[in-house]
């Protein structure tokens, strides 16, 4: 889990005084937001480092086209109870297989982490808040888990007969 | 009962120090009540009245002798030495101070025990028929597959934080003891035409501000993609399901509201992780696995059919009324499953003190191999008992307090805790149920009165599950005091109660110092109205509301003039 420092962070949203810009000019590092990638998905080079953030009532199916172009998708907690990301999350990397990074911003606390890490996420920018450490720690408690995840397909019942 | 691995053991130990850090982390002042909060609550503890509630899981109901002790310790060291038998199978503490509760959540594990998923807004604890395993109709045992369904549920990362409260009940007998129909999603084991194992699935039922039956969404899943297909109807509800407003969040608005969309969205949900996901069909549930569990649920060691003898042969009128009551057929010959009543004068329904906890663990030992189940109707069962063992049974049961020979009668109420102990409560339960307790002691009354579910909550929420009572108790909050609607006619989908449904109201809502006397008058329209043999909720059907209408209201004096 890489756990993201909002100051060294590289990515960046396009917003001008008026919110977000309607037609982004191309560059590295920009998270478009899903509307600025419908506006400018058809003219935007290949080979930049693109990311879209993503609503969290938005279907991830209508993206999975895009997915190749995508270096990150932000999955968004507006509030930290509202579970519908772990979906969104979890259904990029095992039916839809993007591999680019899949980071959670929002309400971000240290409690979620691991549930985060099993359903597909690898970075999180977490509330401010929030303590690494406290989190490093959460991933650490379980020996292994019933249900198979993101990380390994296999419920308990499969690994163990295997 | 199933058998913890060494990985079972060292997940509920895991849990219970991943509690203890978080409860540090919150009583250090780093974790603040609005984010400890959700966590906590999925590890059963409650902010109540008095003291913290916490929610111990009893795995479809299943506990044994070793578990009872433990509870019965924890209610003696840590409460005041009580706790309460819910109807969803689980057990309460109320008294339990919040910095003591790691310790507990420890001692817990020491005997395969939790909290998990008790409460919030996850796949809750999941209930299945109290004599599973033993029934004398079933068709197939459920207890294997809700063993299964546990450990999926169990800390599912995807499904922690969902619009709502999630309930699954399970179901393997021809009789549904469950109340499959009034949760989030029933299910009922049955075979097809091939002998092979499925599921019918129905979804979208509960009860609450807005009472609805279950539908059926799928005849016949086969046992082994059963993870799957729940998998889909739980995505869809976590993607779908209203988060807006809490009182229309439940699966069973979203199913409302999008009728054949929303079983079309599941159906395509489901070939979608089977057609497309990685690791989909590793969920499918191999033989051997199941076969894993099901070795936990054999009958016990010297167990095996005998003679059956005649019961009754000799039996005094008290005796014979025990056994009319609290004994169950069993699949065995020569074997009963007994039901030990925690519905008596002087202590509230579902209640059992530490030295009651202790003393039917006990029983257990003696007549029923060390296993106990705990039952939707807030009692105790005792599943494996000789025939020939009922007489020093009923003795040992008597002399605890465990054998009111009233099962299934008026008495053998359903009652949530209520305003004596829950915050959510508008009105107190138990005082009412003690009440009409005391009233209907006279056993010749309660034997004529005979079969009926009287249902208590002391809120909407529906704990006490008024909506499926035929005679149900809904407590409510008028400017600060407390009164009680009474509906007739609900099911909870038993045979005897007919297809699920909820009950009806028979007029405003009645006085605390009427409600008994309201219930009282309920019941003498019954006997003056039936015909013989009727039971209570078919003089009901038949005859509708107005007479018990009419004479609810010749009893209301402080609503009288309303």
């Amino acid at each position: 889990m890489k756990f993201v420092s909002k100051a060294q962070d590289p990515w960046h949203l396009c917003a001008g005084e008026d919110g977000p810009q309607p037609h982004p000019a191309p560059a590295d590092h920009k998270l478009l937001t899903l509307e600025q990638w419908h506006a400018v998905r058809d003219t935007w080079p290949a080979g930049l480092a693109t990311g879209v953030l993503l609503p969290n009532d938005a279907d991830v199916a209508e993206l999975a086209s895009d997915l190749p172009r995508l270096a990150l998708v932000a999955v968004q907690f507006p509030k930290w109870v509202d579970g519908r990301a772990y979906t969104q999350a979890r259904l990029l990397r095992v039916r839809h297989r993007f591999t680019g990074e899949i980071r959670a911003v929002g309400e971000v606390l240290v409690d979620m982490v691991p549930l985060l890490q099993r359903c597909g996420v690898d970075a999180v920018l977490m509330r401010a808040d929030q303590s690494q450490e406290a989190a490093e720690r959460a991933l650490g408690f379980f020996p292994g888990h019933y249900q198979g995840d993101v990380n390994d397909h296999r419920p308990a019942f499969a690994r163990t007969g295997a | 009962m199933y058998a913890y691995t060494d990985f079972d053991r060292q997940f509920v130990h895991a849990r219970a120090a991943q509690f203890r850090d978080q409860l540090e982390r919150h009583l250090a002042g780093q974790l603040p009540d609005e984010d400890f909060r959700a966590l906590r609550l999925q590890n059963g503890w409650y902010i109540q009245r008095h003291a913290p509630m916490l929610r111990v899981a009893v795995p479809y109901g299943v506990l044994s002798s070793r578990q009872m002790r433990q509870l019965a310790r924890i209610a003696r060291d840590f409460d005041r030495g009580y706790g309460h038998f819910t109807t969803r199978q689980n057990l309460q503490y109320n008294w339990i101070p919040l910095p003591r509760a790691a310790d507990v959540m420890d001692l817990l594990a020491e005997v395969d025990m939790h909290g998990i998923q008790t409460s919030g807004n996850c796949i809750r604890n999941i209930t299945a028929d109290v004599t599973a395993g033993v029934a004398a109709d079933e068709l197939v045992d459920p207890r294997p597959y809700a063993e299964v369904l546990r450990q999926w549920s169990t800390l599912h990362p995807e499904f922690a934080f969902l619009p709502r409260k999630f309930k699954i009940a399970i179901s393997g007998a021809a009789e549904d003891r469950a109340a499959i129909g009034w949760h989030d999603i029933g299910l009922q084991l049955r075979k097809n035409d091939a002998g092979e194992v499925g599921f019918q699935v129905l979804v979208g039922g509960g009860m609450g501000r807005t009472p609805v039956v279950a539908q059926e969404i799928n005849a016949f899943v086969p046992w082994h993609h059963i993870l799957i297909y729940i998998e889909a109807i739980v995505r869809v509800y976590n993607r779908f399901g209203r988060r807006d407003n809490m009182y229309k969040a439940r699966i069973k608005i979203l199913v409302k509201a999008e009728g054949q969309a929303f079983f079309d969205a599941v159906n395509a949900e489901y070939q979608h992780i089977l057609g497309e996901d990685e690791g989909g069909h590793e969920q499918i549930i191999p033989e051997a696995e199941l076969a894993r569990v099901a070795a936990s649920f054999v009958t016990p060691t010297g167990v095996a059919a005998v003679p059956a003898i005649d019961i009754f042969e000799g039996a005094d009128p008290a005796y014979r009324r025990w056994l009319e009551r609290n004994v169950l057929p069993h699949k065995l010959s020569g074997y009963r499953a007994v039901t030990l009543s925690l519905k008596r004068v002087g202590l509230p329904p579902g209640d059992a003190t530490d030295a009651q906890m202790e003393a039917a663990a006990d029983l257990a030992d003696q007549f029923s191999h060390g296993e106990l189940r705990v039952s939707h109707d807030q009692n105790l069962l005792l599943p494996w008992v000789r025939e020939s063992d009922l007489p020093a049974l009923y003795a040992a049961a008597k002399a605890n307090g465990f054998a009111t020979p009233n099962i299934g009668l008026l008495s053998d109420m359903i009652t949530c805790p209520g305003g004596d102990f829950c915050a959510l409560a508008n009105a107190r339960s138990i005082p009412l149920a003690s009440e009409i307790t005391e009233r209907f002691q006279d056993l010749d009354e309660l034997w004529d009165i005979g079969d009926i579910d009287l249902h208590i909550s002391g809120c909407i929420n529906s704990c006490g599950h008024h909506h499926s009572g035929h005679i149900g108790v809904l407590g409510v909050d008028k400017d600060g005091t407390e009164w009680y609607q009474i509906t007739l006619g609900g099911s909870d989908g038993s045979r005897l109660s007919g297809q699920a449904v909820a009950g009806k109201v028979i007029g405003p809502s009645f006085a605390a110092d009427e409600a008994a006397d309201a219930v009282e008058a309920v019941i003498a329209t019954y006997r003056r109205e039936r015909q013989a043999g009727e039971r209570f909720i078919a003089t009901v059907r038949r005859i509708g509301l107005d007479a018990f209408k009419q004479a609810t209201n010749a009893i209301r004096r402080t609503t009288a003039a309303h």
